[in-house]
């Protein structure tokens, strides 16, 4: 939850600098393990990085909150329940208008709008949806993988209650294609 | 082997929930092989997504980790570097006394007993109003009533009745709306940008810019993109440039300034103000003009820039300057519309945070305004003009350097001509040091050969290595660094001799004072030769 401070405390050498030699010939000298010491290259803008860090993104910050996991499956009990209470709705439709209405809501929440709606860390998140603001932009954190996982089990079981009509499941699959790519680690930040 | 199967299908059928899953995978076949192998898929994506490991955070990436033995050893392995070089102390000639138009200075590793009485051309006291005696009894009457210290922010009991004054006068002065003063003259500069540019706004800057904008800008994280320095089609290319790139990537309205300097501090030129206001109008930008070094200085009665170009200062948007200059105080202002300054009062950092200007120091300021407004004020302001005429007269016909700065400018900086500066790098012993640093080393010999001679002139001090520091400044989300018929990222300032004129010194003074500077010159150049 307090993704603003690295537990590990760290150090930045950056590659133009020769740090990496440097880094080196200290490890042979002192006789450090080197197994520890990786280098990886230094981020395009410093400035942003060391913004995105300053306070805490509270934006998308509360996929890892207590509960979290558990309101996604409240809000689509909800508007399944919602959707039911229409007259002469049938499951299929119903089912396929819940995984639908999912997929759409949250490719707008997550891959389509960018930046913080409110004032945060001075605009450090402006060029960023909040797919990628999540969890700092690490990738497979327990978040990711949760709201990477619904939308897959929300398929298989509106397709099952489809009774796997073609068109429908046609809908449903193309829907769930659309909320999955943006997911995907090589996608993102593009 | 079959017998197995059974036994895990029977072990499977007493987990609690099975039978649902056993009747869902039953029913899902139906009949449909390539549908099911999509459904196994993306069941099998699912899964490896949930079995694979977190990567590392984009804050993270270039990190090094170090286990705390390590951690431990740097720390023991580190010296830290003195917070102030020694040396450099030591060779740094000495005001004893207050300071004043003639103070006592004692020579590079003298004693004090030693000093001698020599012409100041170091401080800021263009006016000649240091240590004048209308203002010194002023600051002691403030000091009985309200004591040395604010003790508090502005917005935080740390505001009193003569900040008020002070803040009216300045707005009157200038004929704004209304006026904001601030504790510190770098940091009013630094924290303004900031307060009304953000990430994503475009700034479009001179490059020739003082250390303090060039930081402003960097915090404020805008969009910055230079012009030429002082060159107005520059300015122009530039910005017609971002409204056609605007136009071109439909990218949302944003806010937009032109940042510039009335009188610039790392050169004395003077910035060509009416047709940036011209060029402002045409493009909707809106401009923040620093007048630290113009303010009280040029136009008739010393109203600064606006009154030089005969423009009403309510034109320029947001109008900044230093106190700590002409006005012989402290602290810096910030002059515009009501809404721009009560902007200010709760979004500006070091207004907020920074304990007010100390009440002695406002009522100083507000004397100096006051002697400046009153009949005596215009001449003043022109025996500065006449002095720093006949000074740039005198060292003019010198072939060997250059007068960059302007000739309404106090401040007058000597800079070696292009020719010379290369042949002082060149034959320079310090092969360590920098191309600038080798020529302050020149420019310095020259200050210590005036001194010695009576006047008392100092090398324009730059925090070299920094001011360049901006590498980092925001290029956007489009990339561009440098504007088709912009500038590049401004580099380190060129090294000069910066030298304050006075109007405490009669014409007389001040030519034998520039005599002085002169034969120095000629003197260190003609032994280097």
């Amino acid at each position: 939850m307090s993704r603003s401070s690295p537990t590990i405390p760290s150090l930045v050498i950056s590659p133009e600098n020769n740090g990496e030699s440097s880094t080196q010939a200290q490890t042979k000298r002192r006789g450090r393990s080197s197994s520890l010491v990786s280098l990886q290259e230094v981020p395009a803008d410093p400035q942003e990085t060391l913004d995105q860090g300053a306070l805490n993104n509270y934006n998308a910050d509360w996929v890892n909150f207590k509960g979290a996991w558990l309101m996604h499956l409240v809000l689509v009990t909800l508007g399944k329940l919602l959707i039911d209470a229409l007259p002469g709705m049938t499951q299929e439709i119903s089912w396929t208008l819940v995984n639908c209405g999912y997929m759409a809501v949250t490719f707008l929440m997550f891959h389509h709008v960018k930046g913080v709606p409110f004032e945060s860390n001075n605009g450090a998140w402006d060029e960023l949806t909040f797919w990628e603001q999540i969890d700092g932009g690490a990738q497979y954190t327990p978040a990711r993988k949760w709201l990477t996982c619904v939308p897959i089990g929300l398929f298989l079981i509106s397709t099952h209650y489809t009774k796997f009509q073609s068109w429908l499941f046609a809908f449903n699959f193309v829907a769930l294609l659309v909320t999955l790519t943006p997911k995907l680690p090589l996608v993102c930040s593009i | 082997m079959y017998n197995e199967l059974e036994g895990i299908a029977h072990y499977l059928q007493q987990l609690p929930g099975s039978s649902i899953f056993i009747r869902y995978v039953k029913s899902s076949y139906q009949n449909d092989p390539w549908r099911s192998l999509l459904e196994l898929l993306l069941f099998l994506f699912a899964l490896r997504v949930w079995l694979s490991k977190r990567t590392r955070r984009d804050a993270e990436k270039g990190f090094v980790g170090l286990s705390s033995t390590e951690i431990d050893e740097l720390v023991d392995d580190w010296q830290p570097e003195p917070l102030v070089p020694q040396a450099e102390i030591k060779q740094a000639p000495t005001i004893i006394g207050p300071p004043s138009i003639k103070p006592k200075v004692s020579q590079p590793g003298q004693p004090s007993d030693k000093a001698r009485q020599v012409t100041n051309l170091v401080s800021y006291n263009f006016l000649g109003l240091l240590g004048d005696q209308r203002i010194k009894d002023a600051a002691t009457k403030a000091l009985r009533v309200y004591g040395v210290g604010s003790c508090g922010p502005p917005g935080f009991y740390g505001t009193m009745d003569v900040h008020i004054d002070l803040e009216k006068s300045i707005a009157q002065t200038l004929g704004t709306e209304s006026a904001i003063i601030y504790s510190q003259g770098f940091a009013t500069i630094t924290s303004v940008i900031p307060t009304f540019a953000k990430r994503g706004d475009i700034i479009v800057a001179d490059e020739g810019c003082s250390f303090a904008i060039r930081k402003g800008l960097q915090i404020s994280r805008s969009t910055v993109r230079w012009y030429k320095h002082n060159d107005m089609n520059s300015l122009e290319t530039v910005l017609d440039s971002i409204n056609r790139e605007a136009k071109r990537r439909k990218a949302p309205l944003t806010r937009k300034f032109i940042c510039s300097e009335g009188i610039f501090q790392n050169d004395g030129s003077l910035a060509n103000l009416k047709r940036i206001i011209e060029l402002k109008k045409k493009y909707k930008y809106r401009l923040i003009l620093e007048e630290s070094y113009s303010f009280g200085v040029v136009g008739n009665t010393g109203r600064g820039m606006t009154e030089l170009y005969d423009i009403p200062a309510k034109e320029v948007d947001i109008l900044v300057g230093s106190m700590a200059n002409t006005l012989g105080s402290a602290g810096g202002f910030c002059a515009g519309e009501s809404v721009v300054v009560e902007h200010q009062r709760i979004n500006s950092a070091a207004f907020i945070f920074s304990a007010s200007l100390p009440p002695m120091l406002a009522v100083s300021a507000n004397e100096t305004l006051s002697i400046l407004n009153s009949s005596s004020g215009p001449n003043i302001v022109h025996s500065l003009q006449t002095n720093i005429a006949s000074f740039r007269s005198v060292l003019s016909t010198i072939d060997s350097i250059e007068l960059a700065s302007h000739a309404l400018s106090p401040i007058q900086h000597v800079f070696f001509s292009q020719s010379k500066e290369l042949q002082i790098i060149s034959t320079s012993q310090k092969e360590k040091s920098s191309e600038e640093e080798r020529v302050e080393a020149v420019l310095g010999d020259i200050c210590d050969d005036a001194l010695v001679n009576g006047v008392f002139i100092t090398v324009a001090g730059h925090l070299r290595g920094q001011e360049s520091d901006i590498g980092a400044l925001s290029a956007g989300s489009t990339g561009i660094r440098v504007a088709p018929g912009g500038a590049p990222p401004p580099t380190e300032p060129r090294a000069s001799i910066k030298i304050a004129i006075s109007s405490a010194l009669s014409k007389k003074e001040t030519e034998k004072a520039a005599l002085v500077v002169k034969n120095s010159i000629n003197r260190v150049l003609k032994r280097r030769a």
